[in-house]
Formats: C-alpha cells, sequence, structure tokens
C-alpha cells in the first residue's frame, strides 16, 4: 500500500529528473489534449474533488507529475477518482479535466 | 407447367441466400440470449403479447405509423414501399390462386408471373387482377419516386440532413430504386408483345407495340426479364448485409419487445436486433444538437450504429454523445439508443486491481436523522442556493430530515456507468444502497436528476420511494404542507435531460411555477427541450463547444420575454448562468423564496 | 467657432478628456446615463497603492467640470454614434465634430458565480461592497460585530472561462492588497486571507505594497483558488480551496469572504458597436485601431476612446489616457478642418 501512496513526497526525495524521464506517454497525452498546457495550477479541481474530499487524492498534482513523466503509482492514484465531473464545472480555463483523467487513464494502461 | 426459365436463376440464387443468412443470423442471435432472457421468452410466447406484436407489426413494419407522426411525406415513402411490395406479393399469390387454383407453385412462379401466365396470351387475362396489380405498382413506384428526390434535397422530404451510406448499402440502394422500374419495364414489354388490360403495363405495352417495330420488342423481351430477377437477386443478396436488414429484422424485434427484452448496460446478442433493425432513415441527425450547433456529421446514433454493426467503432464516435436522448425520443424503430451507446462504452468498464474504491469502507458523512433522506448530489454543492432552498422547504414542512452528503458523499455512480465503468460504479452503487439502508429511511429526495435516474433505473431500493425534489415539492403543495405566494414573475422553464425524457418528469416543476406566477414555454419544451451541452456523457466535446450548445439553448429561453430563467437540475443551472443575462434559479429556490408559511 | 465634441459617458475618464479638450479650446458635451457625474469612482473609499481618498481626486474633477461650464447631459443614454454626433435613445440627434467613447466597464455579477454564495450567505461581499461600507464610516458583518478571520478571494469574474471571462481585470490584485491592509489596519487583531492564482503587480508601488502587506500586515498570501463556500450553522462562512503550494486541500472558516470583482465588458457594447460600425475585442470591450500608435483611436475617423471602454485600466492609467485622447481628437480636427 505505501508505493500505491502516490504524492507525499517525504518517502520519494528523488528529483523530478527532465533529462531521464521518458516523456513519450507524457506527449502523447497533451498531443490528444492540447489544452492542458494552458492549466495555470489554481488547484480548483483539487478543491472541489469528490474524492479529494474523502481520501488523499490529488488530481492538479496527479497530472502535473504526468506531464512531468512521473508515472509510477499515477495509475493506481487516479483509480481513486469517481468522475463526477465536478473538476470540469469548475476549471477557469475550460479544461476537459473528465476526459483528462480517462485519456491518462487510457495512455497508462487500461485497456 | 414447369415455371422455369433461365433467367429466374439469378432470383433463385438471391433469395436462397437471403433466406439461409437471416435464419442462421437470427438463430444464432437467439441462442446467444442470456438465460433470463430467453426465459422471457418462453414466459410471454403464448401470451396476448404476441397478439399485440404482430398488430404493432401491421402498423410500423408496413405502415409505419410512427414516421407518418413524425413526418407525414417521409411516412408516405415509407408506407407505399413496404406495405405496397407487401401487397403486390400476397395479391400476387391470390391472382396465381385465381388462374390456376390451388396448385403448387414455386416462389418465382409467382413472382414472375406475368411471364409465366397469361401463356402467350392463350389464357384469358382476368381484367380485376390486372388493374389491382397495376395500381400497387403504381403505389411502390411512388415510393420510389420519393426516396429518389429525397436523395436529391432531403429538404423537400423536411429534413436537413439525410444519411450518409456505405458501399452495401448503395448496391443494395441502387438495385432496390430499379427493380419496380425494371418491373415496369419488363411487364410492360411482355404486355405489349402478348397484349395485357392492366391500366399502367397494359398501356405503357400499347404504346411500345405502335412506337417500336416487332423484332426490337422480341428482342427486348428476354433481357428485360433478365433484369428483374438480376436486381432482385442482388438486392436480397446484399440485404442482410445492408441497411435494409432492418425490414426483415423488425419483425423477430417487435416481437422479442412485446416480450419484455431490452437491451442493459451490458452488451448481449439481442442488441443485434436492434442495431440491425435500423433503417438508417436518418430522422435521428435533425434533432442532434452535435450536428445543429456545433456541425459533427459523424456521431449521430445513425452512424453509432452503422460503425458499431460494422465493427468499426471507435471510442470518439461512441463518447461523441450526449445521450440528451432527442433522438431517442424521434427514433421510428424505436431502438433504445441511449443504452446501446452506453453499453458500447463498456469496454473499458473492468478496472483490474479489487482495492478501487476502499477508501469508501466504513464512511459515514452523513448528518440529521430523519425518515427523509436528502441527497443533494456533488453538482448542488456549486449550486449551494439549491440546497439552502431545500432545508427552508423541509423546514416551513416542519419535515424531520437526514442529510446523506450534505458533508461532502459520494457519487451516486451514473458518471461512472457514462463512461462504461459499470463495475465500478457497482462499489458506487453498493455504498450508497447501504448508506440509504443503514440510516434507515423511507423517503429519498434529490436535487440533481442525474443522480435520480441512477437511484430509479439501478439501485435496488425497495421500500424507499425515489423522489426529485420538484415532485416532492409539488407534492408538499397539493398536501398544503406549504403555502406560496403568487410573485407575479413569468418563469421560462428549461426542462433538464435526465429529468424529463430520462425520468418522464415535465409537470411537477411547471405546475410548482403556476402556483407562483406565469410559465412561458420556450420553442422546444418537455419531449423535444434542447440540451444544456454539459452533459456528462458527452467527454469529447470542448469548452467552448459546451458554451455554444448553452448559448443556442439559452437563446430560446431567453426569447420567450421571461423574468426568470428556471431549471430543476443543478448542471442545467451551471450552464445556463455561464451565458445569459439572467441569474438561472431552480425551482426549489422559487418556491423557497415565496413561502408563505 | 469652437469645435463641439460630445463624450459619451461622465466618469473619471469622460471628465477629464473634457476638461483636456475645453483648456485646447474645444466645446465638449458630456452625456451621462446616471443622474450625477463620478462614474464608478464614486463609490471608491481610497485608492490604490497610495491610500488617497478617492474623492480628492474625483471631486476636484467634478468641480472644474462645473465651473467650466461644460455641458452635461444627465439621464442621457445613446444608440448610436457617428463622426457626426450621436444619436440619443430618445431618438435626438446631437451634432458633434467628434465622439468620445468614455463608457467604462461594468463590474462583475457576483452572483453568476453561486459557489461562492453571493447574496445567499449574509458575510459574503464584493470588493465594491467594502469600499461602499468603508465610505459608509463602518466595516461590519451582518449582526454588527467584527469579523476576526476575513479571507480574500481574487479573479472573481476574471480569468474565467466558465463565466466568459477570459481576460485578467488587471486592477484587482493591487485592489486585494489595498483592502486587506486597510482590514488589517482596522481590526488589527484579525487574520487577513488573500486567495490567489497569481499575484499581478504591474504598476509603480505595486510591488512594494504588496511586501508591505506581507511584512509589516502579516497578510496570508495562500496560493489556490477557492472552489466552494458554505454557510456553517453559526453564520460563518467556510472555504474549500487547494493549497498548491503544499498540494493539499485546505478547508477554513472565516467570518467574512471579500470576493474580488472584476470589470466586464459593458452588455451593451455588442449593440452600440453593431449600430455604430465599430468592432468589439474577444473580451467585448471596444476594439481599438491598434496598440500602440492608435490606442485611443476607433476604427472609424472621428471616433475616439477614453478609458476602460477598451480594456480594464486603473484610474491612472485612465486620467493618463485623457489626455492622450484630447491631444489625438484635436490633431483630427486640426487636419480636417485646415484641408477644408
Amino acid at each position: 500500500m505505501r508505493n500505491l501512496n502516490f504524492g507525499y513526497g517525504i518517502s520519494r526525495p528523488r528529483v523530478i529528473n527532465l533529462d531521464n524521464n521518458d516523456l513519450r506517454k507524457s506527449n502523447a497525452i497533451i498531443a490528444e489534449m492540447p489544452e492542458l498546457q494552458a492549466c495555470i495550477g489554481c488547484g480548483s479541481c483539487t478543491a472541489s474533488c469528490t474524492a479529494g474530499n474523502l481520501t488523499d487524492f490529488n488530481f492538479r498534482r496527479l497530472h502535473t507529475a504526468v506531464r512531468r513523466g512521473e508515472y509510477q503509482g499515477a495509475y493506481e492514484e487516479i483509480n481513486k477518482c469517481m468522475l463526477c465531473g465536478k473538476c470540469r464545472l469548475v476549471c477557469p480555463r475550460g479544461i476537459n479535466t473528465r476526459e483528462l483523467i480517462m485519456l491518462i487513464k487510457r495512455k497508462l494502461g487500461d485497456f | 407447367m414447369t415455371f422455369f426459365a433461365p433467367f429466374t436463376i439469378p432470383f433463385i440464387i438471391g433469395s436462397l441466400v437471403m433466406f439461409s443468412v437471416l435464419l442462421v443470423k437470427y438463430i444464432l442471435w437467439i441462442v446467444r440470449l442470456p438465460r433470463i432472457d430467453k426465459r422471457l421468452i418462453l414466459h410471454n410466447i403464448f401470451t396476448t403479447k404476441s397478439l399485440m406484436a404482430v398488430w404493432e407489426i401491421i402498423r410500423e413494419s408496413l405502415l409505419h405509423v410512427r414516421i407518418f407522426r413524425i413526418n407525414p411525406v417521409l411516412g408516405f415513402m415509407h408506407a407505399s414501399l413496404a406495405f405496397g411490395w407487401f401487397l403486390l406479393i400476397v395479391v400476387g399469390w391470390i391472382e396465381t390462386i385465381a388462374y390456376i387454383g390451388g396448385e403448387w407453385v414455386p416462389l418465382h412462379g409467382h413472382v414472375f408471373f406475368k411471364y409465366f401466365m397469361p401463356i402467350n396470351g392463350i389464357t384469358e387475362h382476368i381484367w380485376f387482377f390486372e388493374q389491382l396489380m397495376d395500381a400497387l405498382l403504381l403505389i411502390v413506384l411512388m415510393g420510389v419516386g420519393l426516396a429518389w428526390s429525397k436523395r436529391l434535397r432531403s429538404r423537400l422530404m423536411g429534413m436537413r440532413r439525410t444519411t450518409k451510406h456505405i458501399l452495401f448499402d448503395r448496391i443494395a440502394l441502387t438495385s432496390l430504386w430499379f427493380i419496380f422500374p425494371a418491373r415496369l419495364i419488363a411487364e410492360s414489354l411482355t404486355a405489349a408483345i402478348y397484349g395485357g388490360d392492366g391500366f399502367l403495363t397494359g398501356s405503357i405495352g400499347t404504346w411500345l407495340s405502335e412506337t417500336l417495330p416487332s423484332n426490337i420488342l422480341l428482342n427486348l423481351y428476354e433481357p428485360s426479364w433478365w433484369i428483374y430477377s438480376s436486381l432482385l437477386g442482388i438486392f436480397f443478396i446484399t440485404l442482410p448485409f445492408s441497411r435494409y436488414m432492418h425490414i426483415i429484422t423488425e419483425i423477430p424485434l417487435i416481437f422479442l419487445r412485446r416480450w419484455k427484452l431490452k437491451p442493459t448496460t451490458e452488451r448481449k446478442s439481442y442488441d443485434r436486433f436492434e442495431v440491425e433493425a435500423c433503417s438508417r432513415c436518418g430522422i435521428c441527425i435533425d434533432p442532434c444538437q452535435l450536428q445543429s450547433d456545433l456541425g459533427i456529421n459523424d456521431v449521430q446514433s445513425v452512424y453509432f450504429l452503422r460503425d458499431r454493426r460494422y465493427n468499426m467503432l471507435t471510442l470518439k464516435v461512441a463518447n461523441n454523445c450526449l445521450m440528451c436522448g432527442r433522438c431517442e425520443s424521434k427514433c421510428p424503430v424505436g431502438i433504445n439508443l441511449n443504452t446501446l451507446r452506453l453499453n458500447s462504452r463498456a469496454k473499458r468498464r473492468n478496472i483490474p486491481y479489487e482495492g478501487r474504491y476502499r477508501y469508501l469502507r466504513g464512511m459515514d458523512r452523513s448528518s440529521g436523522e430523519g425518515r427523509i433522506g436528502y441527497f443533494a448530489g456533488c453538482m448542488t454543492s456549486l449550486t449551494p442556493g439549491v440546497q439552502r432552498s431545500m432545508e427552508s422547504i423541509f423546514r416551513a414542512a416542519g419535515e424531520e430530515v437526514w442529510y446523506a452528503d450534505k458533508e461532502g458523499g459520494v457519487c451516486c455512480g451514473r458518471p461512472l456507468m457514462l463512461t462504461g465503468e459499470t463495475d465500478a460504479a457497482r462499489k458506487m452503487v453498493a455504498y450508497n444502497t447501504d448508506l440509504f439502508r443503514r440510516h434507515n429511511i423511507t423517503t429519498l429526495v434529490t436535487s440533481c436528476p442525474i443522480c435520480l435516474r441512477v437511484f430509479r433505473e439501478s439501485y435496488h431500493l425497495d421500500g424507499i420511494e425515489i423522489l426529485h425534489h420538484t415532485e416532492y415539492i409539488y407534492r408538499l403543495i397539493a398536501e398544503h404542507r406549504i403555502d406560496l405566494r403568487d410573485d407575479g414573475r413569468t418563469f421560462a422553464y428549461h426542462d433538464p435531460c435526465e429529468l424529463g425524457r430520462g425520468c418522464g418528469i415535465y409537470e411537477e416543476p411547471r405546475k410548482i411555477l403556476n402556483h407562483v406566477g406565469h410559465l412561458a414555454e420556450a420553442k422546444h419544451n418537455r419531449r423535444d427541450a434542447m440540451c444544456c451541452g454539459s452533459s456528462l456523457a458527452n467527454s469529447v466535446i470542448n469548452d467552448a463547444q459546451q458554451l455554444r450548445i448553452a448559448q443556442r439553448m439559452t437563446e430560446e429561453l431567453e426569447a420567450t420575454g421571461c423574468d426568470t430563467i428556471v431549471t430543476a437540475c443543478p448542471l442545467c443551472n451551471k450552464a445556463i448562468s455561464r451565458v445569459s443575462t439572467h441569474v438561472p434559479q431552480d425551482v426549489a429556490e422559487v418556491v423557497a423564496k415565496n413561502i408563505l408559511n | 467657432m469652437a469645435k463641439r465634441v460630445v463624450i459619451v459617458g461622465g466618469g473619471a475618464a469622460g471628465m477629464q478628456t473634457a476638461l483636456e479638450l475645453k483648456s485646447r479650446g474645444i466645446e465638449p458635451i458630456i452625456i451621462e446615463r446616471d443622474m450625477d457625474l463620478g462614474g464608478k469612482v464614486r463609490d471608491w473609499h481610497k485608492l490604490f497603492p497610495s491610500f488617497t481618498p478617492a474623492s480628492d481626486v474625483l471631486q476636484p474633477i467634478i468641480d472644474k467640470v462645473r465651473s467650466s461650464r461644460i455641458r452635461c447631459l444627465l439621464g442621457q443614454e445613446v444608440k448610436t454614434f457617428a463622426e457626426d454626433g450621436v444619436i440619443l435613445r430618445s431618438e435626438e440627434h446631437v451634432p458633434a465634430d467628434a465622439v468620445v467613447i468614455a463608457t467604462g466597464f461594468s463590474l462583475f455579477d457576483a452572483h453568476r458565480k453561486q459557489e461562492y454564495g453571493y447574496g445567499l450567505y449574509h458575510n459574503v461581499i464584493t470588493s465594491v461592497d467594502l469600499e461602499r461600507m468603508m465610505n459608509n464610516g463602518r466595516v461590519m458583518l451582518a449582526d454588527g460585530t467584527e469579523p476576526r478571520r476575513i479571507a480574500i478571494l481574487h479573479c472573481v469574474g476574471s480569468r474565467d472561462e466558465k463565466v466568459c471571462q477570459k481576460h485578467c481585470s488587471k486592477v484587482c490584485c493591487i485592489t486585494g492588497v489595498k483592502q486587506a491592509i486597510e482590514l488589517k489596519q482596522m481590526f488589527p487583531t484579525a487574520d487577513v486571507f488573500n486567495f490567489y492564482m497569481d499575484i499581478r503587480m504591474f504598476g509603480p508601488g505595486y510591488e512594494e505594497l504588496y511586501r508591505e502587506a506581507q511584512q509589516r500586515y502579516n497578510i496570508h498570501f495562500v496560493r489556490g483558488r477557492i472552489s466552494e463556500a458554505a454557510q456553517t450553522i453559526n453564520d460563518r462562512i467556510q472555504i474549500k480551496a487547494e493549497d498548491t503550494l503544499t498540494g493539499r486541500p485546505l478547508r477554513m472558516s472565516v467570518d467574512m469572504l471579500v470576493l474580488l470583482v472584476g470589470m466586464s465588458a459593458n452588455r451593451d457594447n455588442e449593440a452600440l458597436a453593431a449600430a455604430s460600425n465599430l468592432s468589439l475585442a474577444p473580451n467585448g470591450y471596444f476594439q481599438t485601431k491598434d496598440s500602440f500608435l492608435g490606442a485611443v483611436q476607433s476604427e472609424r475617423p472621428g471616433i475616439f476612446y477614453a478609458g476602460a471602454a477598451t480594456a480594464p485600466k486603473s484610474l491612472a492609467d485612465t486620467l493618463a489616457e485623457a489626455s492622450m485622447t484630447a491631444s489625438a481628437v484635436e490633431r483630427y480636427l486640426r487636419d480636417k478642418y485646415n484641408n477644408r
């Protein structure tokens, strides 16, 4: 369970090394959804998140990490999402966050 | 009499191929049905339901009453082709009997009866059948003519768009277009050479014999029958693989439906009957707002069913649908378009690991106590006006209420289902069901039509009455538990898709608003109401596209000249507030502001 | 005979342009929708970044307009602009040699962000409400007590595609800092939290004020946009945000929530532009000829802009622009009538 605890950095001291990280999946995600680059990290998605209200799930951090090529544990983490769609309703940049979740799932392992 | 000529071979081969393919298909689909469906068939087959089915087949497969209602010209086109052709066959049989009595005649003997009988003008023509068969042929030809003009100018038929077809359809369509003209020519040539009294074929025949030399007529005679037979053969061979499969498939479908079979969130072979019963008439294209507002032309139900049938369905097409139900409500075949769309998405539903949503275990954030449970819904926390209004309505009615999700609840599961994750959704269903049971509620009121629909359709909450807040409020008014003042405003009410077409709730919100003020109806309302574009069912369109749909929809509401736009769904509310000069209100807010007690 | 210029809008931009024109020997006429001159600044208490009372700036301008006997048509609305004058709602034609559009902006209607509870909860107010309270001499909660914990939310109706306001309103960041300091001065023991997405301190003295707010007044800046507000049983407001710098959801109760409402283009810009053959920028403001040498000119000769009709602007920028507009008008009239 420990290694599923994605995100909270204390147990994961390593740097984000963009020289070594494999950005192919990240690039593929951005290519399918260019609007993701418009994220200004306001945190509205995380703050309104139904799942994030019940457990430690942080969608903003997760998709930011994925964009940086940090995929480890991301798939398990993203499956905490209930797809309720509130995040899409509050995103001030009009990002299709709900589809983004499914897109990340698709690229990182589902079917 | 042998009733054989070489030109009948294409027809014989065609019909043999068609009947065997049909037989194999139907048998396979029936055999593969889940046991519960088979039991339903056995249970209902010898009941009046089967008689009802026969009656429906006459109305729908032959007369096309439903298409008539939506579009009379289109209805006539379908009826003249289907019913006309049917009568041609039936009357053809009777005609055969009239000529030669009850003697057995092979199928092609009936179809090409004019070739075989009367034998080279030796036998007497029966005047009555000559006229009747010609009249029927004329009716069918009129249908063909309409079909031609529909291709040329769909607007003539009151349709803005008509369907784009695949190759098989084109072959079948082309042969169908020329079958009856070919028959007309063949029968007219026969009449020209051997005589005939029919007002159509007979007259053309007389005219032909007067204009063309007899050696040319004789040279054209056999080839014309060859062409007619070949066209029939081609049509029959392509039929099971083209959209014309619907002609026959509608018949078993109507029986199965009468026997209470229906599609579910999981694919099954029953779906094949529905998918192949689609005639690709294209009636579903015009009501689709993705088409009218965004110009997206390849995702509508007709294309979705086509792609699914030929195994070329992409996720993008399956997911690009608002599931607003506008097309479903217009489908003349009554195909469950939304359910089929839903179970097409179900490819990704099994997320492998068991621990998913383990965090729900033992969680209970509910508050208060009472027999009435209130489930606001995730989205409602973004429209706190609705929540607060419900609280004050409960207070005014003196109701003790248990609040399921005031401090944040667990999603109802429908959003997961809409993306095809039905197995994952089951965890939400189980969690919430358990929560409701544990708190012993007898009534569950929700403010979110999405939640309402899944509570009614996918939860097993026997003993708990499930109400949308508009139904609940209307009941309070009817029972005089709350009194409302007339505030004189004019309201335009927007029907949310999931509440209206989804749950059939159209009148309660209107009756409530009529208590408080006047109602102004938008151009499209009730079953025809527009979608706000924010539907969770569509994960493909982007923000700007959602906005455009919301704009078009809101413009109609504003055009009523109302004082306030009212809706009953937090998602619609948000969509309207994006674009409107009016700040939209929920029915609950209107009520809460005008409570007298 | 002096040339006549119609100025539409009697706010800071319109009045200052009128004064500048008058000093150049041109006769201005101000047309104002309200029954008073002054526009939006009338509601303001003190101005950033210097805390100058707004009336110290506005009143002298109004007085000067009156003493210079500039003609003002009050309570009149304009239907169409043209280079030879304007047509009023009443169909009256007011002839002129040039027209200046100084119609300003509208405040974003905070009711449209229902999730913040404006109009629903007692102690959710907008930045404009706060200025009015300060003008009235007392800032307090609905029950008359003093707030002990206050949250200020930046970007309400700015940079938000969900309400079709894609632009930055420019002045809210510094207003938020100013108001935080003012609140802290009024209630020294209170805690003030500013919730922001980005802090944009573009003007002279702004960055310094920001630093002062942090260091001297101990105002807390939280990087995260509030997503929802709910009223608690004891009339406090519970807000939800993500503290994006720690990456964790943040929840707190405050006594008062101040929404920094953005500047929106006027709703009637669309009809005016269509009737007058002018175009609008994507954010709904009037489109200037270009951003550099034609920043106060419209696409039609003889029609000019001043102030926030073309984009969100601070009062200082607006007043400076008034002289630019006046010189552009003067140059236009000189060229037009000398060439005859």
